[in-house]
């Protein structure tokens, strides 16, 4: 390893060091506030959490030594408060929170080892799409599909229960930055005349128009909305990335507004969250229970947070999955929320840097493609909760309790690793020619 | 391609942008709003499990106290005076919630007021948590001759500090015992709930301030400032010698007490509590009478006092109901048909009397002190109302001191002190007549002395039943008590 990649790897322990600093100071504080009283075998698994992420470090030293080195440290960061907080809530799904932690890292590092060349990815385009697909669809099928809350997301098989739609996300993303980096010229140019216009043909339009229906079935049949706004938000952007054709966006926009208010008018679970988004008061102890709860936890909470410990999240339902940010920000207050936004901020700002710094136009994309559903998961669920948007339930990725959402996200990682890793390893002389920032510095 | 992509990334950056606003919106412009919405339980669950700092009388008698206790909520309210202050003090329970001063000084108590926090920055340091003591201005020897005095009879006794509106003394029989709604066993908190709920004497209703009584004659004090105020009397003028006055609109007329004739000027009626020179001044003020009310606080929203629940608004005849109803302004002119008025507001009357025409806001607490005995906060006088002129009052005072040297309300005198009254028997609907007194002493204060004003009412004649009189049942009790509160052996 060069004296730069090793520079670079040594801050990123020195970041992994500041973000497990902060977790185990959050942890000695919930500890001291005596309130959950937390039996003596917790700080085991939060050894555990850190253990694993020296092993997710080592990995990257091992396998991508010149990938980014703020992305793994903000993981570390925002799941380690996001642990700090189930601790707080629930001692049990903490203990389950640090199995999945594992879970996570395993498949991280899986990740590292076997996608050693993101062209790999490529040829796999429609293999990611029928699993893509078939993740999505999965709760659907009689006998393994759950309903819980009210939405049929989970796949139950034997013990096993995940949400297999976490999977597909990252599947369809592979699927669509293979595809539309095949396309794009023809997407973007138009070989369609109609009257004085250009339009892309209908054939190249198909995966559009799948990934819309996908969605509008996602939202009809397994009541998922903030799943469904998610994918097609996500494919929408990135036809956009894929084409630099802003039509494409309008195009997306309406087609999910229209899909959106034939939904409304037809499904009374959509128009429920609608109305107690305009006004939750008048069902403050029925459907508008859950968002008032927030919002007093955010009130209370303030500028500065009622303590790690000494708030009162468990009154808020969910505090550990959907809620988690509102149990954050009662107990850390402005200024925790503040740090946690920043904290996303910096991972999607990171990854669109590897986006914009890889060469060829398949990682770029799909770099992009990653880097826009983590940024738009973050928005969809804290603007539920602060009720900026209507709520949908999808988690906060690396910070919910959840392990299918976990897993899935630190595979993102590991992916952006792999190809940020790529990008600045690559001769100076191989580069395309629009890229020329891909310098290791 | 990376332009689109930078893009993009702006785009999201923007969201994130709009997320920090409503997250600032809603943890600073509107935390204050949502962390004391009563609907969010989050302070009272916090405060049940924190230390609590005392609430002691100004002479030093402890009221409320937290003690440290081996369960779940880690600190047990107790009440060593049971009964004697509980509608005052109210109570702290994790059934339902906090209600008196409990209620209504709960921030100072848990020391969340951040004075406190200051103060006591080296207990912080030193691990122990900031409580504030609230000090109330009741005496504890002038609350207990109060319920001696009125000896198991319904009623209750409102004492002030005339210059300041600090509440001395305020009791309402019955009374009730607040220790079990402060057990940490629920269905023990439940059950005595629920009895205190279902009792016909409903000792939990807090009478002195939240019930209101057909004021009776002690209303002649109030009809008297706003016809002098008015110039629609003087204490000289001559009312006509009456047995009963006719009504207009009705064939109905006013009798006076037992039927009797009275009338002469002005100071005599009011001496003798003459009734139809009274209904006469009700029916000549008109109008003039409903907007007069409204400057003694009747008919308006009630008095901002630091009491909970809140004070309740005492009423009188509207405004613009003359015309229509002009019997019932002959009938507020003594005291009876729309007019009905809590223990508190007559006590308060008589307070503005004796403190030049100007009505105070009621209050208990005082002080504010860190569990150090480091003073905090001071609550002062505040004005409320002007509720008559000053020589208004200087005029009602010289009749009210006839009252009590040979009026009705002799039997409210004290040796050596002048003592100014009136007396009142409110007819009331469904039993016997309300039996009250209204007054102050001493009328002539030396310099630095405290003058003290006095509302007392029994319900329905208390043991005399209808041979009760305002003048009979209720001055003894207002004596005995200003005597206490003037410092003299009873």
């Amino acid at each position: 390893m060069s004296v730069a990649l090793r520079r670079r790897r040594n801050a990123e322990l020195g970041l992994g060091i500041l973000a497990g600093a902060v977790t185990v100071g959050g942890y000695i504080l919930v500890a001291l506030s005596d309130a959950p009283d937390l039996p003596a075998d917790l700080p085991i698994f939060l050894g555990a959490v850190i253990g694993l992420y020296v092993v997710a470090h080592l990995a990257v030293r091992r396998l991508t030594p010149a990938a980014d080195a703020t992305l793994l440290p903000v993981v570390a960061l925002l799941n380690g408060i996001g642990f700090v907080t189930i601790t707080r809530l629930d001692r049990e799904l903490a203990r389950i929170q640090a199995g999945w932690v594992l879970v996570g890292v395993v498949a991280f590092v899986l990740t590292l080892l076997l996608v050693r060349d993101t062209r790999v990815l490529e040829r796999y385009r429609y293999t990611a799409l029928m699993l893509g697909m078939l993740f999505l669809l999965l709760p659907l099928v009689p006998g393994i599909g759950r309903t819980l809350n009210g939405a049929r997301l989970w796949v139950s098989i034997g013990p096993l229960n995940f949400q297999p739609g976490e999977a597909a996300k990252v599947l369809l993303v592979v699927f669509f930055a293979a595809y539309l980096t095949e396309q794009r010229a023809l997407l973007a140019e138009g070989t369609w005349r109609v009257g004085r216009f250009m339009l892309p043909a209908p054939r190249h339009l198909g995966p559009l128009l799948l990934a819309w229906g996908a969605s509008i079935i996602v939202m009809v049949q397994e009541k998922d909305l903030g799943s469904s706004l998610l994918f097609f938000g996500v494919f929408a952007l990135m036809l956009y990335m894929a084409t630099s054709r802003a039509w494409f966006l309008a195009g997306a926009l309406t087609l999910f507004v229209g899909g959106a208010v034939i939904a409304y008018q037809l499904f009374d679970h959509v128009q429920v969250r609608v109305t107690t988004w305009l006004d939750p008061w008048p069902e403050a102890q029925t459907a508008g229970y859950q968002i008032i709860q927030s919002w007093y936890a955010f009130g209370t909470g303030g500028a500065l947070g009622t303590g790690l410990g000494l708030g009162n999240p468990d009154k808020i339902p969910n505090a550990a999955t959907d809620f988690v940010y509102s149990a954050i920000g009662e107990e850390l207050g402005l200024v925790g929320t503040i740090a946690v936004l920043a904290a996303f901020l910096l991972f999607v700002g990171s990854a669109f840097r590897v986006a914009v710094d890889a060469q060829r136009l398949f990682p770029k994309l799909f770099a992009a493609g990653l880097a826009t559903i983590v940024g738009l998961q973050t928005v969809i669920i804290l603007g539920g909760v602060t009720r900026l948007i209507p709520l949908t339930g999808i988690t906060l990725p690396f910070v919910s309790y959840g392990g299918s959402s976990l897993v899935a996200n630190f595979v993102i990682v590991a992916l952006l690793l792999r190809i940020s890793d790529e990008a600045r390893r690559a001769p100076v002389d191989d580069r395309d020619a629009r890229s020329t920032r891909g310098v290791a510095r | 391609m990376n332009a689109a992509i930078r893009r993009t990334g702006i785009g999201i950056v923007l969201l994130f942008l709009a997320l920090a606003a409503q997250l600032t919106y809603l943890q600073v412009l509107r935390a204050n709003e949502l962390e004391n919405d009563p609907a969010n339980v989050r302070n009272f669950l916090r405060d049940i499990t924190r230390p609590r700092g005392q609430i002691v009388t100004a002479d030093g008698t402890i009221l409320a106290e937290s003690i440290e206790v081996d369960d779940e909520f880690e600190f047990q309210r107790r009440y060593p005076t049971i009964g004697l202050f509980s509608h005052i003090v109210g109570y702290q329970s994790i059934v339902y919630g906090n209600t008196g001063v409990e209620a209504t000084y709960n921030d100072e108590l848990v020391g969340r007021d951040f004075d406190i926090q200051v103060d006591d920055l080296s207990g912080i340091l030193s691990g122990t948590d900031p409580t504030g003591t609230v000090v109330l201005s009741v005496s504890a020897e002038a609350q207990t001759t109060a319920r001696t005095a009125l000896n198991g009879r319904r009623g209750s006794v409102v004492a002030l500090d005339a210059q300041t509106g600090e509440i001395v003394a305020m009791y309402s029989e019955p009374s009730y015992d607040p220790r079990p709604l402060a057990s940490h066993d629920l269905d023990q908190v439940r059950t005595v709930f629920g009895l205190l709920a279902d009792d016909p004497n409903n000792p939990v209703l807090a009478r002195a301030w939240r019930e209101r009584y057909a004021p009776g004659s002690t209303f002649k004090v109030v009809t008297t400032a706003i016809a002098l105020d008015a110039g629609v009397a003087t204490p000289d003028r001559e009312f006509p010698r009456l047995e009963e006055l006719a009504l207009p609109q009705t064939d109905r007329t006013l009798q006076n007490f037992g039927g009797s004739e009275c009338g002469g000027t002005l100071v005599e009626s009011f001496r003798v509590s003459c009734n139809t020179t009274f209904a006469q001044i009700g029916l000549d003020l008109g109008e003039t009478l409903a907007e007069g009310i409204e400057r003694f606080g009747i008919n308006t929203d009630s008095p901002p006092a630091d009491l909970n629940p809140r004070v309740a608004r005492s009423v009188g005849p509207e405004r613009g109901s003359f015309e229509l109803d002009q019997p019932s302004f002959a009938q507020a002119g003594i005291g009876q048909a729309d007019v009905a008025l809590t223990p508190l507001e007559n006590a308060m009357i008589a307070a503005s009397v004796a403190n030049d025409g100007v009505m105070m806001v009621p209050h208990v607490g005082i002080e504010i002190r860190s569990s150090e005995g480091d003073l905090i906060d001071e609550i002062g006088p505040r004005r409320w109302k002007d509720a008559m002129t000053a020589p208004t009052a200087a005029a009602i005072e010289a009749m009210m001191l006839e009252v009590v040297d040979r009026g009705t309300g002799t039997n409210a005198q004290i040796p050596g002190v002048r003592v100014a009254g009136k007396t009142g028997t409110a007819q009331a609907p469904g039993g016997d007549p309300h039996a009250w007194f209204i007054g102050y002493a001493p009328a002539d204060p030396a310099p630095g002395q405290r003058q003290f004003a006095i509302a007392v009412l029994v319900e329905r004649g208390g043991d005399l039943g209808s041979e009760a009189t305002g003048g009979r049942i209720a001055a003894p009790v207002a004596a005995d008590v200003l005597r206490v509160l003037l410092g003299l052996e009873t």
